[in-house]
């Protein structure tokens, strides 16, 4: 029996399993957690995560089939941990009235604008830049 | 009766409620949109609002409720180590079109900055509530942090910031359909800087580019706003 043997069906399993690599991130993420804990840095842990995650694809210390699936899951199902947070709105009453209106409208207003100023940047600029790569 | 008070009031029975509540509603909703496409059917729309009616009726209170399935939110911190996968599957695209990311993500930060700061001012919201309203646009796991940085009231700015999803989510979808965009990467921009994880969420509906770029963005925004309230609370 080589290593080799052993390791080719746990890779393999380990390249099907979304829970196994949905695991792999959570640690990777405790890990930063950690980092960010014990050295004070100013940066939210989960930045540390993924800049560290993302230096072991760049140098093919890990490959993109260990962490495509269990990725994938994360964020398909991210939404479920936004969840929890909602009825906090059940602790402010005084958000059932008028103030709940203006912040309502403050954050409709505020979020079309955003919209309509980022998509229409983005879409000028694009097209600024295709034609002058057409010109080229 | 008594016995079951007594039952319910055990922390891991309460645990066990209101996470799988919680996960079965989440799971009710997306099976409903995916089903029927009603735009209240949406997974943070619908679930939540079952949710506060359940907390509600049951008479529990907010702070019970987080205690018993608060580690969920938790959870919401390696999502961002999750996005390693998709920015580096779009490294070429970034690379390519990083420029014109970049003046659209600073261009749709201050838009959110400014509109917040302002609409609060005209319509009388002040102080910590206003503070809470500006990192409204990032998702929960940054928003909170920067919240907490400029002086504003996390939990409070994580319900704006699902609001914002909710609402970015709808508008974003009228707003692609009708605003003369040529490129998936406009799409996917707006929905990314505008309306962070929910956004995100629709526009893989919309497309593997614009779910990619919409990703990219969100966490992109998400560290510029970390930078801009690391500078704004020097000079409050």
């Amino acid at each position: 029996m080589t290593t080799r043997a052993i390791a080719v069906p746990l890779r393999r399993k380990f390249h099907n399993s979304s829970l196994a690599q949905v695991g792999l991130l959570f640690l990777v993420w405790l890990a930063s957690d950690g980092f960010v804990r014990a050295t004070h840095a100013p940066v939210p842990s989960g930045i540390v995560g993924l800049l560290i995650v993302f230096l072991l694809l760049s140098s093919g210390k890990i490959s993109l089939r260990s962490l495509r699936r269990g990725s994938d899951w994360y964020l398909g199902e991210m939404l479920l941990f936004f969840i929890p947070a909602v009825p906090a709105v059940t602790a402010h009453p005084e958000f059932f009235g008028l103030l709940g209106l203006k912040l309502l409208a403050v954050i409709f207003l505020g979020t079309v604008a955003v919209m309509n100023v980022t998509a229409l940047t983005v879409d000028l600029f694009f097209r600024m830049e295709a034609r002058r790569d057409g010109r080229d | 009766m008594t016995a079951v008070t007594e039952c319910w009031n055990y922390p891991l029975v309460q645990a066990a409620v209101w996470s799988l509540l919680t996960i079965g509603l989440y799971l009710t909703a997306k099976f409903a949109y995916r089903r029927w496409h009603r735009w209240w059917q949406m997974p943070l729309a619908l679930a939540p609002a079952l949710l506060i009616v359940l907390v509600w009726l049951l008479g529990e209170s907010y702070s019970r409720y987080h205690d018993a399935a608060g580690w969920l939110l938790t959870m919401l911190g390696p999502v961002t180590v999750a996005f390693a996968v998709p920015i580096y599957e779009q490294r070429r695209l970034i690379r390519r079109y990083w420029a014109v990311l970049s003046i659209g993500m600073l261009a749709g930060s201050a838009t959110a900055f400014l509109t917040s700061w302002g609409l609060a001012t005209v319509l009388g919201i002040n102080g910590a509530l206003r503070l809470s309203l500006l990192p409204r646009s990032i998702s929960t796991p940054f928003a909170v942090d920067v919240s907490r940085d400029i002086g504003g009231t996390a939990d409070l700015t994580a319900v704006f910031v699902i609001v914002t999803g909710v609402l970015g989510s709808i508008v974003g979808g009228f707003l692609a359909d009708r605003l003369p965009l040529r490129s998936a990467l406009a799409r996917g921009a707006m929905l990314g800087v505008a309306a962070h994880g929910a956004g995100t969420a629709k526009a893989n509906e919309l497309g593997t580019e614009e779910g990619a770029v919409a990703g990219l963005l969100m966490v992109l925004v998400g560290m510029l706003n970390v930078l801009g309230a690391s500078v704004f609370s020097l000079f409050r």
